[in-house]
């Protein structure tokens, strides 16, 4: 209760008594605070996009919103509002503008994945066979497919008979994840799938997949994963960093499963929780950046 | 034919019955084949959004009050791999709900045969089904009757039955069926 009185005091008439004697000791806005006094990246942007949703002036409001192409425009105009000028704050317009794409493409980027995942799988769609086809080649180059409906969709983890009913709510995204996962890191995929076909700690690939994809998804959608995208991508995210999360997702989950030893397979909404805690754990560290690309660029 | 003093008792047994009615814990046990739509009725029982669903591996639960009962729902993945596991579950049920995808014809018998099985299942004899004949929203989807029909339903007899047609998806027919869940538990309990 006393943390909700102090919170409203503080965002309604502290934080702006605050920033004017700063303003007045430093000769500097908070956002040229900002943009001079933090790293790059999580702590710089964090800050900035909460410092414009919060401020009193409609241009600089509409900043966390404006097209990728308005951006330049946007970033003049809070300059002029500010009264800001580039020969006595030199780096402040660039900073800026990196703080902008990457708070105006995080919200891009969450509107992509939702396109995609709102595209439902559909058989009489070649596209959408054919990748299903090179997800199945990819992951066992060795054996043939015998037809488009078979038991053999088990081997790589999928319910049935016939895989379009497994992507439910996920859709073309549960797909897109898997294939990315096994065309840029074939090896380590193929190493998970054998992982799942342990006799004792065996998992179904291909539904634990679409599984993580709806965490990564869910993650995206709460703005948890801001941190992981401002540290990890200077500019304007895309489609592919969010697949590149998910290899992290799959690959680090695997690992997890395999370390923890869980009974069976119906324990896994629990360990599937107590791994998204761990993940939400790291992306509270503000120099947090989930990568997988280190380990392995194939 | 009734003594003055009967009705101030049956007053007194309705209020006590009133007051420990809302801690009644109820164990349903949601079965059938994937992709029958178990998750969905679970996330619509519980009035969650159900448009994120993802095949369940393992299982899920979740508390809902209804009608003066604690159901305590237990849905449990369908895929063939891990329908050994289902037995692991029977314990304690008080009603089973069983869910059908009407408009997958092709696995009928399949999910008739699963149906048999568990109605043979020692741990749940006795204890009230309702078969929920989902997807009644696609246009592709068997009627209730018919299902019903090939199922054989009417030749259980050694417990109450009901088939109820529903759409998970829009939740038509889901509070029907689980008017008579209640309704079939209070019998039951007593």
């Amino acid at each position: 209760m006393l943390g909700y009185i102090w919170q409203y005091f503080y965002t309604s008439f502290f934080r702006f008594w605050l920033k004017w004697i700063l303003r007045q000791v430093t000769g500097k806005c908070e956002l040229q605070r900002i943009c001079s006094g933090y790293k790059q990246g999580a702590p710089r942007t964090s800050r900035a996009e909460y410092s414009l949703e919060s401020s009193k002036s409609k241009a600089l409001r509409s900043a966390v919103s404006v097209d990728e192409d308005q951006v330049e425009k946007c970033v003049v105009a809070i300059m002029q509002e500010k009264n800001i000028h580039s020969q006595k704050d030199p780096t402040f317009k660039a900073n800026l503008r990196v703080c902008i794409f990457q708070i105006t493409g995080y919200k891009k980027l969450y509107n992509s994945v939702e396109n995609l995942r709102k595209e439902v799988f559909d058989s009489e769609n070649k596209a959408h066979e054919d990748m299903l086809l090179k997800l199945w080649n990819l992951l066992k180059p060795s054996v043939k497919l015998e037809s488009r409906i078979t038991k053999q969709w088990g081997d790589v983890g999928f319910q049935g008979d016939d895989p379009k009913t497994d992507f439910r709510g996920m859709g073309m995204l549960g797909l897109t994840n898997l294939v990315f996962f096994s065309e840029r890191y074939t090896d380590l995929s193929q190493q998970v799938l054998s992982h799942s076909n342990h006799p004792k700690l065996g998992y179904s690939y291909a539904i634990v997949g679409i599984n993580l994809t709806e965490m990564a998804y869910s993650l995206l959608k709460a703005g948890t994963l801001k941190p992981h995208f401002y540290n990890g991508v200077l500019g304007v995210p895309h489609l592919e960093h969010f697949h590149q999360l998910y290899c992290y997702l799959a690959y680090e989950f695997d690992k997890f499963w395999m370390e923890e030893e869980p009974t069976s397979i119906m324990e896994f909404n629990q360990y599937r929780e107590k791994f998204q805690e761990k993940v939400k754990k790291l992306l509270e560290q503000p120099d947090v950046s989930l990568s997988l690309r280190e380990l392995s660029d194939q | 034919m009734m003594s003055p003093c009967t009705a101030p008792q049956g007053l007194l047994s309705i209020l006590r019955k009133l007051k420990s009615s809302p801690d009644q814990e109820v164990r349903i046990l949601l079965l059938g084949l994937d992709n029958a739509g178990k998750t969905t009725l679970l996330k619509q029982l519980a009035s969650e959004d159900v448009s994120h669903i993802t095949p369940t591996q393992g299982f899920n639960i979740k508390s809902v009050q209804s009608q003066g009962f604690k159901l305590n729902v237990w849905d449990i993945g369908g895929q063939r791999k891990i329908r050994p596991y289902w037995r692991n579950y029977f314990e304690n049920t008080d009603v089973l709900i069983y869910v059908i995808d009407s408009a997958d014809r092709k696995r009928f018998e399949e999910t008739g045969q699963e149906l048999a099985e568990l109605l043979e299942e020692e741990k749940l004899s006795g204890v009230p089904v309702l078969v929920f004949a989902n997807k009644q929203d696609l246009m592709t989807a068997a009627p209730a009757a018919e299902i019903a029909e090939g199922l054989n339903l009417h030749t259980i007899r050694d417990r109450i039955w009901q088939i109820q047609a529903c759409s998970a998806v829009t939740s038509e027919g889901v509070q029907d069926g689980m008017t008579w869940v209640c309704k079939n538990i209070a019998t039951r309990k007593k």
